[in-house]
């Protein structure tokens, strides 16, 4: 390897290691270690701009921002609100069968939207209906984290670092949709099993206080119907726009991209409106990652780990996929799995090559990674995204968790789900 | 006018009074700001009238407002009720209520000295004290403005009378049915 190879390593594993510490904006890190990488020599424009494999991956960012308009704009119609209470009014105020349906919902929201977003609208709610139930409120708030991060598996949408898994193996949306979906389903019924065992025998049933859950208007709260209608509509086509990419060739960039134009026409807000829910700390931080991760790429530092891995494995996929599968649960759950599988990514890609055409067992290498990743962040309160969101929200509202609460419970979440993934990976692809 | 003159007497709450107690007296008084006390009953800080409605609001429904509109009246009735169990020194301990420190002003400070420090903070009550340090009343900002519409010639029975009497004497019984029996409108807050 060159110097500039290893000037491109250390800088790499600096940002890596500063990123973990969380004690910095994770945005600013990146992009200062993209910087680096440019004035090391590391890196050019034309790498950076104009290529995915080396630079940022502009299908994955785009991606994003257009459902965090649409989402964005979705959200204030209420319509989370609405459901999650009229759920609870349907569970009779019955603290166990509230939880599973609240558990469901954050899951299949998950599925598609982000899983931050789909934890800050449950989670307030959330809070309301077990105020009004005098329930403790940290078994449903770490409930709904852990459902985001298991039902945000499903799909190619559902969490970042699918995005990042579909775009480096050219992975469709139905692709997800088949191959991670059914152990999902499984997984769920698992979770809501898991929920009764860790929380749900604990909670007790107030007749009195569930009748004022059926006191509340859920109603009340869609703000505006017609526009949830048409946001309705419009999320609709775009979800059938992924379904049917494989007729339409319509990248899930531009699939969104065109949703999020269509909401903004037909919601008539200003910018502050639709771009109010646009995460650009997040934006910012994918391109610093791309940019970081391409250079290692570019310097061809990847490939010779590559081949070093190829020449251990030999054709022992079954092993390798379980080996990424359980390894990539145990680091996601201490660092954020977004840098993670940016940077494992282009690893399994010089291993296996792009998932088309592939035969199962080096298939398989793709799912393990994103079964590991998604699942992985359950184990701890900084593992993923969501978990660092609830855990915020349960703090602001009174009712701190603490990591290691958090654990306790996380890392019998994360470590039955991964255990069920391993026969479905060797009953499935070997 | 100087500071001297303009210095009067307001209620005051201590950290031990309930939320509830603060909100009767904000009624009683009609004052848009809550004076915080030390033992020695000098006033310390103030709080917007306006965060004591906060107060009353779940950290939730501030998260997302949408919520409001699933509580019925009963519902509202018991969040409301819960300012009875919270004190003010609870609140300003959880940050529920922000504190704002209170500038003083010299006895022999004039009007426009007053206007000016009151202006550069947005405050609505600041404290006199004379170069010893020791507290002297405070200046509310309907009292200033009632020396200033004075001074602009709109001089009435109500700016007189706002000059003449302390906000803490509303407390009297029939106080504020004298403004009736005036056939005037009653004063405004702090």
């Amino acid at each position: 390897m060159t110097t500039t190879a290893w000037l491109a390593i250390a800088v790499f594993a600096a940002a890596y290691v500063v990123i973990a510490t969380e004690k910095f904006n994770r945005a600013a890190v990146a992009l200062t270690g993209a910087a680096l990488m440019v004035v090391i020599g590391a890196t050019r424009g034309e790498q950076i701009w104009f290529s995915a494999d080396t630079g940022i991956d502009w299908n994955v960012v785009f991606l994003l921002f257009g459902m965090m308009v649409i989402v964005g704009i979705l959200r204030q119609t209420g319509v989370f609100e609405f459901l999650a209470i009229w759920s609870a009014q349907r569970a009779r105020g019955r603290p166990f069968r509230t939880m599973v349906l609240l558990v469901l919902i954050t899951a299949v929201a998950s599925a598609l939207l982000d899983n931050v977003t789909t934890v800050l609208l449950v989670a307030p709610v959330t809070l309301l209906l077990c105020d009004r139930m005098a329930l403790p409120p940290i078994p449903f708030l770490l409930a709904e984290a852990m459902a985001s991060n298991v039902g945000g598996t499903a799909t190619l949408i559902g969490d970042p670092p699918n995005l990042i898994i579909a775009s480096r193996a050219g992975l469709s949306f139905n692709d997800f949709l088949i191959h991670l979906a059914p152990i999902v389903v499984v997984l769920m019924v698992v979770f809501v099993g898991l929920c009764w065992l860790l929380w749900g025998r604990h909670l007790r049933y107030d007749a009195k206080r569930a009748d004022s859950i059926m006191a509340l208007t859920p109603r009340e709260t869609i703000s505006d119907g017609p526009l949830l209608v048409r946001m309705l509509v419009i999320l609709a086509f775009v979800l059938g726009a992924f379904v049917t990419h494989s007729l339409t060739h319509l990248e899930p960039s531009l699939a969104a991209l065109l949703g999020a134009g269509a909401a903004v026409l037909i919601s008539r807000q200003g910018h502050e409106g639709y771009l109010a829910e646009v995460e650009w700390e997040t934006l910012l931080f994918f391109a610093g990652l791309f940019v970081m991760v391409g250079t290692l790429v570019h310097q061809g530092v990847i490939t010779d780990l590559a081949h070093w891995l190829t020449s251990r494995i030999g054709d022992n996929y079954a092993v390798a996929a379980h080996g990424i599968l359980i390894g990539s649960a145990g680091l996601s759950a201490i660092v954020d799995n977004i840098p993670y599988v940016a940077t494992m990514s282009p690893l399994v890609h010089d291993l296996v090559g792009p998932a088309a055409g592939l035969p199962p067992d080096k298939a398989s290498l793709w799912w393990a990674l994103a079964l590991g990743a998604d699942l992985g962040g359950n184990a701890t309160a900084i593992g993923a995204s969501a978990n660092v969101v609830i855990t915020g929200i349960a703090k602001r509202n009174g009712y701190p968790i603490s990591f290691w609460e958090f654990t306790k419970y996380g890392i019998v979440v994360a470590g039955v789900t991964i255990a069920c993934c391993i026969p479905y990976l060797a009953l499935r692809y070997f | 006018m100087r500071a001297e003159q303009l210095s009067e007497q307001v209620p005051t709450v201590r950290r031990e009074t309930t939320g509830a107690e603060a909100a009767r007296m904000i009624a009683e008084f009609r004052l848009n700001g809550l004076v915080v006390a030390d033992d020695a009953d000098e006033p310390i800080a103030v709080i917007p009238g306006s965060q004591l409605l906060s107060v009353i609001l779940p950290q939730y429904v501030r998260d997302d407002p949408r919520l409001v509109h699933a509580f019925d009246e009963a519902a509202a009735d018991e969040l409301c009720a819960k300012l009875n169990t919270m004190t003010i020194g609870q609140l300003i301990d959880a940050k529920r209520l922000k504190v704002t420190e209170l500038p003083s002003v010299l006895p022999e400070d004039t009007l426009l000295e007053i206007a000016s420090i009151m202006d550069r903070g947005h405050y609505p009550i600041i404290v006199v004290r004379d170069k010893a340090g020791r507290y002297r009343g405070v200046l509310t900002m309907s009292r200033v403005l009632a020396a200033i519409a004075t001074a602009a010639g709109q001089d009435s029975h109500l700016v007189r009378r706002r000059l003449e009497h302390d906000i803490i004497e509303r407390g009297r019984p029939g106080y504020f049915a004298s403004d009736t029996r005036d056939g005037e409108a009653g004063e405004g807050s702090v």
